[in-house]
Formats: structure tokens, sequence, C-alpha cells
């Protein structure tokens, strides 16, 4: 198809069309207001940069920053560990493997609203009930404390998502050839130095991918925020995505909001260049 | 190439229903203009929009009976839950054209937001007769542009037989001193009382302390007056020591961790199953309490005032929420809207679905006290009617979300010792001073 | 030997007890939703004492469950319908055009993956406010605009292994373009139009934040609903848990039935 074409451009029409309205106009519009005192109607005056100036002297904003960088690297940690985990573990040749994977894979279909409420009510009233019974204070006033709150997220999205991550492990482990495996186990290597030496390197490319939308998902993360804690006490658990929707339409500061929205498209797109970049060249030295 | 046609049939189906929802979707259109107010026939059909999930069941039942008496007026009640939402789901319903013709504003900032849809009332049944004061809010020049929901009040409801058991005579309590005094009386026979703690403080909720114990102490420096708190540039805190006062004694005596405590605990769990004395909350508990144990909410509970100096024994009662009608809609339709809320409140029937199913404190003269059914509910009217109500509803008067994300949130701050009290005060009254610029 | 095959079964073992965790929250929410009131209050850990199914009747009631399901499913099918059908459409004409114009469209979609959607929610929405384009079919324009990047991406990666050849023979007989595509290409790209379609129902059905901004009650979908329960001053734990058993049901259904598919699907959309 050549680019004068007709059929090419109609075959691109409705996308680059939905694109531009959904995307890149409403990207370029915000960027603008963002620098005005919009209101979500019309915009009267030109600011300059007074929007970014508060946004960095506000304490609320650059809390929540801090808590979602927080979230964010625990969660890439845990369920690149946790999915890599339960891959291995689903791999082996057993008999439940298949009903394992079902299991493990699950909660990643619902939700993240739906089963933020039922945390909700798994960390109030369950663990309530069970450290009233076992005599463990730890496991009451959960979620009202921001440290409760914090890993009250991390677990459910681990809870949530560590499926998802097993299945592109899963993917690449099958690639590693079981001939190889058996060559290694008849060699004498333990379990541990089979992993380093074999697995490992073959699987090495699952965490560009895996790590990527961990850390993109966990950044972006709002349902979850909303239905189990939202922002509770105090705030101190509101992430970035949520301080937005909140400013933008509980308190009717759009301008601001959205220079809130644009900071958090440069962390985003930022985060996500670097580390595609860095693997990239990683998997080039390896 | 048989599986490829079962697939091409699929995708063809797909497509087919995308093109019978655009043609739903300009047929709901269709339905719009309709709605918008032309009467089909002699139908006219109103929809509200109301945000009180807790009467949701009790107002459709009025509806039906109103249909029946009204043939030509069709009503569609729709219910929002989550408080916190109806206002944002408020504006999505306007601005996606589904306008309803009935819909609650709050305070005055809700007024001014929606004051070009609002359509004037003065010339209903209901505001000739609504208490005096209820319709400050909503008033600008002559037009009354809301219809006063209910009356709330709130204060400390209390375990009558707890009380009675520890020796303590309610009606005695009437200074901070004398609420201390019973407090600590009622903790040192906590084991014999079978109670768990004295209160249970919802410190999770952030209305709970930062919308109504709060409004208590701060309505004072503005008169009692939501207007001129509306108006006001700052806020002194005047009391804010006597508030620090109160909110600590209710932490202390509470069941721990307070921030964990959520409404449903507060009422339903502690209370309700008398695990505790006493909580602070409002008349709008009754029914709560009524689903989880009966007998104690009918004979075994009261309601007292919150001590603050210079009004000692007066109750905050006020009106949370108000009626608006939607002036866009058809003649006909504000017309038929109008009509059904002075029913509503005015006639026979309405007025018994009022007070027993609705529950409510009435706003409204000409209610008879003796037929409100629930003693909470009771005990307000009969505060209001001798003039021992005071403090209007001032915290929807500040700066949008200021009571509940600002205030609250920072006690919150300060009840987990992340903060102490003179930093929250002072970062309160900066963010206050900062919307009213 | 022996060793390693005790240890073999005693992984196993700790696998189905870490399965069986992973299921916990749900056996938790499905008993206490069977329970009174009352009885949450009291005792959440063990088997309801007064089974009670009348929660789960007015829940489904209170939700207006069977109109909630129609919105989502309306919302669901036609969105990913779309997105299906001009993705695949795009890839194709991107993958079968050499030039630097369409590398750099290309290049465009990708990039566009990298915003995340609250960094435009609030400027998209005041546009389609007033264009009144706040309903259903203003959504789904939506979701073709924020589900068309990743799903032309897969699409054009899976062109590449359909050769040109096809094309050229179809248009020596006579084929205009979008024949040879409807007739060869797409039929072709099935195994990728599944995944495409996994990827995105999964996502369009459980939407929370876009639908929340955009639809009104009448058209509201599942996930909008579930705050039903939790009012200003009320939180109601045993009709709140019985709605979220009933939102969860077609999902599981789903999954049920396409397994296998699914689990492909989205290692696939992962992976590539």
């Amino acid at each position: 198809m050549r680019n004068r074409s007709l059929s090419f451009w109609l075959f691109l029409t409705p996308v680059i069309l939905s694109l531009s309205i959904v995307l890149i106009i409403p990207f370029i519009y915000g960027l603008i207001y963002s620098f005005t005192n919009w209101n979500g109607m019309v915009a009267t005056e030109f600011l300059g940069l007074k929007n970014y100036v508060a946004l960095f002297k506000d304490q609320e904003f650059l809390a929540s920053l801090w808590f979602t960088t927080k979230f964010a690297l625990v969660s890439v940690i845990l369920l690149n560990f946790l999915g890599l985990g339960l891959a291995l573990l689903v791999t082996r040749k057993m008999k439940t493997s298949s009903f394992m994977r079902t299991v493990f894979f699950m909660p990643n279909l619902i939700g993240g609203l739906i089963l933020g409420f039922i945390w909700q009510f798994i960390f109030i009233n369950v663990f309530g009930s069970l450290g009233d019974l076992l005599g463990v204070e730890a496991l009451t006033g959960w979620l009202s404390t921001t440290a409760t709150g914090f890993w009250g997220l991390v677990i459910l999205t681990s809870w949530q998502m560590a499926g998802y991550i097993m299945v592109i492990y899963i993917a690449y482990l099958e690639n590693v050839p079981r001939d190889l495996l058996e060559a290694s186990e008849i060699d004498g290597a333990s379990s541990f130095q089979r992993f380093k030496n074999v697995i490992f390197p073959l699987v090495a490319p699952a965490f560009t991918v895996s790590m990527f939308l961990t850390l993109s998902n966990s950044f972006q993360i709002y349902d979850q925020n909303l239905s189990l804690t939202d922002g509770g006490p105090f705030n101190s658990t509101q992430m970035v995505a949520m301080s937005i929707v909140k400013k933008a339409f509980t308190e009717n500061k759009m301008a601001y909001a959205q220079s809130q929205a644009v900071i958090f498209f440069l962390i985003v797109a930022g985060v996500a260049i670097t580390q595609v970049y860095y693997n990239k060249k990683r998997e080039v030295d390896l | 190439m048989k599986r490829n046609k079962v697939f091409i049939g699929i995708i063809s189906l797909l497509l087919v229903s995308v093109l019978a929802l655009a043609g739903c979707s300009s047929k709901d259109d269709a339905n719009k203009e309709k709605d918008n107010g032309k009467t089909t026939g002699d139908q006219v059909t109103v929809d509200i929009f109301q945000f009180k999930v807790e009467i949701k069941d009790q107002l459709e039942a009025l509806v039906k009976v109103y249909e029946d008496e009204n043939p030509n007026v069709k009503i569609n009640v729709k219910t929002v839950g989550g408080g916190n939402d109806y206002g944002a789901t408020l504006k999505t319903t306007f601005s996606s054209g589904e306008e309803p013709a009935i819909f609650n504003i709050g305070g005055p900032s809700d007024v001014e937001e929606y004051k070009d849809y609002l359509v004037d009332m003065s010339d209903t049944e209901s505001a000739k007769i609504a208490l005096e004061g209820t319709l400050d809010t909503v008033t600008q020049g002559e037009e009354v542009l809301g219809l006063p929901f209910n009356q709330e009040g709130y204060g400390l409801i209390y375990n009558k037989r707890v009380f009675e058991e520890a020796g303590i005579n309610p009606d005695e309590i009437v200074s901070f001193a004398d609420l201390e005094k019973a407090v600590e009386s009622l903790d040192s026979q906590k084991e014999a009382l079978g109670i768990d703690a004295v209160f249970a403080l919802a410190g999770k909720e952030k209305w709970v302390i930062g919308n109504h114990l709060a409004n208590i102490f701060f309505a004072p420096e503005f008169n009692n007056d939501p207007m001129q708190a509306y108006e006001a540039t700052t806020i002194a805190f005047e009391k804010s020591d006597e508030l620090k006062r109160h909110l600590d004694l209710e932490a202390k005596y509470s069941v721990q961790p307070v921030l964990s405590l959520d409404y449903s605990q507060q009422v339903e769990q502690l209370f309700s199953l008398e695990k505790v004395a006493m909580i602070q909350q409002g008349n709008w508990v009754f029914n709560s309490i009524y689903d989880m144990d009966p007998e104690l909410a009918e004979n075994n509970i009261g309601l007292l005032p919150v001590p603050v100096e210079g009004y000692e024994g007066k109750i905050p009662a006020g009106v949370p929420m108000y009626w608006g009608v939607n002036g866009n809609k058809d003649d006909a339709v504000v017309q038929a809207s109008k009509d059904f809320l002075d029913w509503m409140y005015t006639s026979e029937a309405g007025k018994t679905a009022v007070l027993e199913e609705f529950k409510f404190v009435p706003a409204y003269e000409g209610y008879d006290a003796e037929q409100i059914s629930d003693p909470l509910s009771q005990t307000i009217y009969e505060y209001a009617s001798e003039g021992e109500t005071i403090y209007g509803w001032v915290y929807p008067a500040a700066p949008t979300g200021w009571s509940e994300n600002v205030l609250g949130a920072a006690m919150q701050k300060y009840l987990s010792g992340d903060a102490t009290w003179e930093e929250i005060i002072d970062d309160s009254r900066s963010k206050w001073e900062v919307e009213r610029q | 030997m022996k060793s390693s095959k005790r240890n073999h079964y005693l992984i196993e073992f700790f696998g189905l007890i870490l399965a069986l965790l992973w299921l916990s929250p749900f056996y938790l929410m499905i008993v206490n939703a069977f329970k009174t009131k009352k009885e949450i209050f009291t005792g959440v850990l063990g088997f309801p004492k007064e089974f009670t199914t009348e929660n789960f009747v007015q829940a489904f009631v209170d939700l207006d469950f069977m109109r909630s399901l129609f919105n989502s499913t309306v919302i669901t099918v036609a969105s990913v319908g779309i997105i299906i059908l001009f993705s695949a459409m795009a890839g194709y004409a991107l993958a079968r055009n050499k030039s630097k114009l369409s590398g750099l469209i290309f290049l465009a979609f990708v990039a566009a993956m990298l915003i995340p959607f609250q960094s435009v929610m609030i400027p998209l929405v005041s546009l389609f406010g007033k264009a009144d384009m706040l309903n259903q079919a203003g959504l789904i324009f939506m979701y073709l605009g924020f589900g068309s990047s990743l799903s032309i991406f897969l699409y054009h990666g899976a062109m590449t292994g359909i050769s040109v050849s096809l094309d050229e023979a179809a248009i020596i007989d006579g084929a205009n373009r979008f024949q040879v595509f409807w007739h060869i290409i797409f039929p072709l790209l099935k195994p990728i139009s599944v995944t495409v379609g996994i990827l995105n129902v999964i996502w369009i059905w459980n939407d929370y934040l876009l639908p929340s901004l955009i639809l009104s009650d009448s058209a509201a979908t599942i996930p909008l609903k579930m705050f039903l329960f939790f009012g200003q001053y009320t939180k109601q734990w045993h009709l709140a848990l019985a709605g979220l058993t009933i939102a969860i049901i077609p999902v599981i259904i789903g999954y049920f039935f396409a397994q296998k598919q699914i689990i492909e699907g989205v290692s696939e959309g992962a992976v590539k």
C-alpha cells in the first residue's frame, strides 16, 4: 500500500481519529490549561508556572508522590518475586499444577474496585476478630494507620497481580529446553545452581516485560486505592492518581489538578522509557 | 475454512450490535427529548435524583401512592449511594443531558453552582410553612430556591440501661465537667456494666469529627449563621481548645484504635450490641440500631447535648439538604415537581410517611410531635419547639470540602499523633484563607 | 532419589496450601454473604448459624442487576468489537506500507501507550461534555482511542507472519483492498484477534474511573453500582458482600469456559 493510496488512509482513519480526539488533543489542551486558571469551562488568565510552583510547595501532593513511589518500588519487588516463585511452582510436573495456575490467576480477572471492597472487609472485620481471638494486637486496627494502609494496598495488589506476572514468567520458562534442565540435573547441579546458571539467564528478558508492567501499573493504581482506604487516614494513603481525581472532581480545581496530571505523565513516561532502555542494554550485554 | 466462517459470523454480529446500539442511543435521545419536558398526552414524567440511601425504599413506596392518586404523573426515583459521590454524580447527570427534575442541594456553594437551574419555589405551600430560619441559605432576594429535606440533630447518644446501672442521671450532665465526671464513673465500672469502653469514636469517618463535632465548636463564632460563614475570609477557631478537650475525652475513653472505627462498627457493632455506653451521632442512626436490636432502639436510648460553654443544654440541629427543582424542564414538569413536593410535606398521607416511614424530624410547621415514632427524633423536635436548638449547620458553608477533607483529615492526623493540635488548627485556618482569597 | 521424591510431594502440598490461601478472600466473602447483619458483627470466621439467602435477593434487586449486567455487556461488546475491527485494519495497513510515514504513525501509536489515563482525563471529560457526548456512544469511542494502541501493536506484530504474496494473488484476481483484508487477512489474524479481544474485555468490563465520569445512573455498569451499599451514614456489609459475590459471578463463568484462551491471551499480550 502506498501513502497516497486512498485505501491506506481509509484503513487508518478510525483509529487516527479516535487517538487524536481521545488522547492527543486532550493531552495538548491539558498542557496548555495547566499554565492557566482554567476552571473546567473557561480560562481567563495565563499564570505561567504558578500552578507548578504551588504544586511543589503542596505538602499533601508531595506526600502522595512519595507514598506512590514507595508503593511502586515495594510492589515491583514483591510482585516479581511472587510471580517468578509461583511460575516455578506451577511449571513443575504435578497433577495439580493446572488447578494452581487457575487459582493464582483468578484475582487478576476481577476489577480492582471489587477486590478492594473484599479486602477492606478482610482487613477490618476478619483481621480484627482473628486478632481478638488469638490475642495478637498487630492484627487489629488495620487500615487505620498509614503503615497498615500501605501494606494493605501492597497485599491487595500483590494478590491481584501476582498471577499475571506468573503467566509472563511461565511463557519464558516454557522456552527453557527440558533437556538442558535434565542435563544439568544429571551433572549433579543443586536446585539453586540450576536456577542461577540455567533458568535465570533464560528468563531475564521476562524482567523487562514484567517490571515495565508492574511499575507502570503500580504508579497508576486508582480503583484499589479508592475502595480499600479511600486515602484514609487523613489522606495519608492517597496516591497521585487519586489526588488528581479528587482535586479535579471533588474540589473543582481543574487547572491545578491538570498540572499534577502533567507531572504525573512526566514521571510515568520517564520511568517507562528509562526502564526499557536499561533492560534492553542489559540483555545485549548478556 | 468453516471455522473462519464462524469467526466472521461472530464479528459481523458484533458489528450489527454496534449499529443497533447506535440506533438505540439515537432512540434514547428521542426519549430524552420527551423526558426533557414535552408531555406525551397528559402524562408528565418527573425524575427525582436523591442522595439519601436510607429512605430509598420508603420514598419509592410513597411515590407509588402519589401516582395512584395522580394517574397523569409518572415519577422515577433514582438514589445514589456513597454520600460523597452525590455531588460528582449529579454533575455527570447534568452534563450527560439526563437532567433530573428534582435533585438535592446542600449549602450555599451548591446554590451558587446550580442557581441557573433552580426555580423559585416561594409560591409553594411548603415554603410558607417551613420553620423559621430553615430557608435562609437557599433564599436569594425574594426567591426561595430550595425546600428543606428535614432537620437532623446530633449529640451524644447514650444507653439508658447502662447509665441507670452506673447510677448516672443524664439530666444532670450539663457542663463539660459533668460529662467528664460521668465518663470517669462509667469507665471505673466497665466490667460490672459489661461494656468494652465508654465511647466508640468513629475516627475513620471524617464527617463525624470534621463536619459534626467541629461544627458545634466553630458555629458560634459565625453566630450560627451559615451565610456569615459563607462570606467569612478566615476562621478564628475561638473555641478550638474546647473542641480539643472534648475530642480528647471521647478518644481517651473510646474503643481503640479510634482511627479504625467506622460508622458501622460504631453504631451497629459496638453501640447496638451494647458494648459501649455512648456514641456521638445523630437521629439518623435510629434505623441502624433498630435493625440490630428493636427493643434497645425503642426504649433504651437517649440523646444528650454536647456541652459547649455558653450554650449548655442546646442541641445542634439543622437542615442538611434541600430539594431543588430544575427550571430547564418544561413548565408542566416543573409544576408537577412542585406539586409532588408540596404533597409530600403537607398532605396527611405525605406527613405520615415523612414522620413514620422516613423517620424524619420535620422542618415544617403543623406536624404532630406525638406521631414522631423514634425517641431520638422526638428529642430533637422537642428541643426545637422549645427553642433549645441552635447552631445552624455551618459546615456546608465552609469552602468546598474544607470541613471534611481539610479539618476532618487534620483531626485524624492529630488523633494518630502525627501532628500537634496547634499545627492542625493553623494549617486548617490557612487553607480556609487560601480558598477565600 | 527418594528424598527428592519426598521433596516433590512436599512442594506440591505447599503449593496447594498456598492456593487455598489464595482463594480464602473469596471464601470469606461468600460465607459472610449468607449471614445476617448481626452475625457478621458477632462471628466473621465461622459458618453462618442462621443461613440466609435474603441478602442475595435484596442485593440483586437493589443493584438492578439485570440492567447493569446489560449495560456492562453492551459497552464491552461494542467497544471490543470496534477495537478489533479498526485495529486489525490499521495494523494491516501499517504493516503493508513500508514508507517512513507509516513507520512514524506506528511509532506514534506505540508512544501513546506511555500516556497515563489520568493525565488526559480532565480535558477529555470537558471536551466531550461540550460536544454533548458524555454518553454510551462517547464512552465507546473513548475506549477505541485508549485501546487501539496496544491492539495495533499486536496486529502489526502478527502481520509479519502473513506473506504479501497472498495479497498480490488476490489483487490480481480482481479483489480490492477491503476485500483482501476481510476475506483473506482478517481470518488469518484470528488467533491474535482472540488475544486482543480477551485483553480488552478484561480491561473494559472492570473499568471504573472512566465510566464513573461519563455514564449517568441509568446507564451504569456493574462496577459503578458497587458503591450502593456504602451510603452516607451506612455501610451494609451483609448486602455489600452479597452484591460483590453477584458481581463476580459473570466473570467466574467466563473464566470457567475460556480459561485456556484467557491465560494464553494475557500471556501473549504481555510478552509481545
